[in-house]
């Protein structure tokens, strides 16, 4: 016989009650662990696939405005500027449905090279994405979410331009994070101008590689000023800044997901405090004779709050879990149907710890109200109450 | 002349209930030697569950002083009385009280965990216990397996695993037929004799009288005198019948 054992024997008393009690915190342990992964996974995803030397050059009043195609040609020119490689927005539907289900880029694919060489992708390949006109670089997510091969060929119907073109696969672009699709933009160019004698003349954006990251404040401020004044005045950023505002609707959500989590963890505090309380009140006959034979209130206090905190801590444990099993999941979920930002979640040591303290956090304060009743309630009264 | 083991000196018990000021006790005075079983009787509300609860340190009396083994009880504070409970006293209740998600041995072991004992230590004095009240093959049965006289018995061995000086009783035998409630007697007797202890038990139950060295009898919150208490006895002996009822049944 032991203190435990107590509290052991006591939480089995009523099993399904106990059992429900637990469900309700490791249901919301796991719904904190998830949502608490997601920001990380944002700012995971923005690490990995922001370069430090690499500046995103667009339009001052949005990305579905464009620059002139000469402004790329200055841009190469500005001091500690490596090498820059305009794209265009293609808008190409792959699948009948007609939607536009991978983002797919006319890009200038000789600067590719020297603006991407942190990506993975083969020389070889690369030589290929160069040397074939309708060659087409591919992400792994989109070659394996259409069970595509290198070599195979594949055409795109252009929800923006009046060219539905046959591509080429030459090469992969070998990053799970990276579901896109590009070809080279003189395809796009000769082809409009062979239908209405003109080329497409313009960029949507400009990736710019400086060659020192130093550099990068003075390179944006340069280009910015070159285009002042102009039609298309432009507004340069870093390239985590940019996929920061890409997915910064996404953090907002993010926001009033974790506020509807803090509120349901609150209720899911109540649930356990009633159970809690109900507990004591079932049990005072006991808890009344426990203290007539010599139990203190600490003792008390300690086996009714134990009951709980263990409780709670077994489903925080659980809910941990269980949280890992479901991120696992739905990373190979994500790697294999191109779910993008949700192939970064990742159970971190914080998030993990945090679990664990919101499991704790819930028991003990679901137990701390009903067991200092119970221990402060004086042995006469609480036997009188009984008998 | 050797101190008395209990010494109840002008001791009054008032509190409020509902928003009356209810006498429980009015000025008792009483003592009882050590190695004595002792009855305190009366009608329900005569104040002898009271009693008993300033005696074991449970209560605290309104006025008045209560020095048991030379401890004045209200002196001590709620832990300071917890503590003075467990080394001292064993309480046994009408209702037995076991937990009953813990087995017989558990039961008795349980006020053992408020000692310094190792756990094979605490499991020898909790089997030594039950072995004293006679369920030595009823270690792992759990209360709800057992007759209402085994778990009164469990009950005396958790009041008696900790060797305390005094044994108080609250009604042991209210809730068991004639022959039970006669063991039960017996045993409390034998926890007198045969290990020296003060037992002092509250009973509404005539049989008790051949069992105890004394009886005390109390109304309305008095003790009544010699005159009173044999008056009160002679009625009580008169409502119960001419003999010890039999008509209860085994549970």
């Amino acid at each position: 016989m032991s203190y435990t054992r107590l509290v052991v024997a006591n939480l089995l008393r009523n099993k399904l009650r106990t059992a429900f009690t637990a469900g309700a915190i490791t249901l919301a342990v796991v719904l904190v662990c998830l949502l608490l992964t997601m920001p990380a996974a944002l700012d995971r995803l923005l690490e990995s696939a922001a370069s430090d030397v690499r500046i995103s050059v667009h339009h001052k009043a949005g990305l579905v405005y464009s620059m002139p195609e000469s402004f790329a040609r200055k841009v190469r020119a500005v001091d500690g500027v490596e090498a820059a490689a305009g794209m265009v927005w293609y808008g190409g539907a792959f699948e009948e449905s007609g939607k536009v289900t991978f983002p797919n880029f006319a890009v200038e694919a000789e600067h590719i090279e020297a603006v991407y060489p942190d990506y993975p992708i083969k020389p070889e390949e690369l030589a290929d994405f160069v040397k074939y006109r309708d060659g087409a670089l591919v992400g792994r997510q989109v070659m394996d979410k259409y069970d595509w091969k290198v070599g195979e060929r594949v055409s795109l119907t252009s929800t923006i331009w009046p060219a539905n073109l046959d591509f080429r696969i030459v090469g992969v672009v070998e990053d799970p994070q990276a579901p896109l699709f590009w070809f080279n933009r003189k395809y796009l160019d000769q082809a409009l101008e062979s239908q209405f004698g003109q080329g497409l003349g313009i960029m949507g954006t400009i990736w710019v590689r400086a060659s020192d990251p130093s550099m990068v404040g003075s390179i944006m401020q340069t280009i910015d000023d070159m285009s002042r004044n102009s039609e298309a005045e432009t507004a340069s950023e870093t390239e985590k800044s940019y996929f920061a505002n890409f997915f910064g609707s996404l953090q907002g959500f993010i926001r009033i997901i974790l506020l509807v989590t803090g509120l349901v963890t609150l209720c899911i505090i109540f649930i356990a405090a009633n159970t809690a309380s109900m507990n004591v009140r079932e049990r005072s006959g006991e808890i009344a004779v426990l203290k007539a034979i010599g139990f203190a209130r600490r003792s008390i206090f300690g086996a009714l709050f134990g009951e709980v905190v263990l409780i709670s801590s077994l489903a925080g444990l659980l809910g941990l879990l269980l949280s890992i099993g479901l991120t696992t999941s739905l990373r190979n979920f994500a790697g294999n149907d191109g779910l993008g930002p949700m192939s970064g979640f990742i159970l971190t040591g914080p998030v993990v710890v945090q679990g664990l303290f919101l499991s704790l956090f819930i028991g003990m304060l679901a137990g701390v109200v009903p067991s200092i009743g119970a221990a402060r309630k004086p042995v006469a009264v609480a036997l009188r109450e009984i008998f | 002349m050797d101190a008395p083991m209990i010494d109840v000196r002008h001791v009054s018990r008032h509190y409020l209930r509902g928003g009356d000021d209810v006498h429980a006790l009015d000025d008792v005075s009483l003592s009882i030697p050590a190695g004595k079983f002792v009855a305190l009787m009366g009608p329900s509300g005569s104040g002898k569950s009271t009693l008993l609860n300033l005696i074991s340190g449970i209560d605290r009396p309104s006025s008045g002083e209560v020095i048991v083994s030379g401890q004045a009880l209200p002196d001590l504070s709620e832990d300071e009385l917890a503590r003075w409970r467990a080394r001292h006293v064993g309480l046994i209740f009408q209702f037995f009280n076991l937990i009953p998600v813990l087995s017989a041995l558990e039961n008795v072991a349980l006020p053992l965990l408020l000692t310094d004992l190792g756990k094979a230590e605490r499991r020898e004095r909790a089997e030594t216990a039950l072995r004293v009240v006679g369920l030595e093959d009823r270690l792992d049965h759990f209360p709800a397996t057992m007759s209402g006289g085994e778990q009164q018995r469990v009950a005396i061995a958790r009041a008696i695993v900790t060797d305390p000086d005094l044994i108080v009783a609250d009604e042991p035998t209210g809730d068991l037929d004639a022959k039970n409630a006669e063991a039960i007697l017996d045993l409390l007797r034998t926890l007198k004799k045969g290990f020296g202890k003060t037992v002092v038990m509250v009973t509404h139950d005539p049989r008790a009288l051949r069992f105890v060295d004394d009886a005390h009898h109390l109304d309305k919150g008095l003790l009544l005198d010699d005159d009173a208490a044999e008056r009160a006895s002679a009625a009580l002996h008169a409502s119960m019948g001419p003999g010890p009822r039999t008509t209860e049944v085994e549970p």
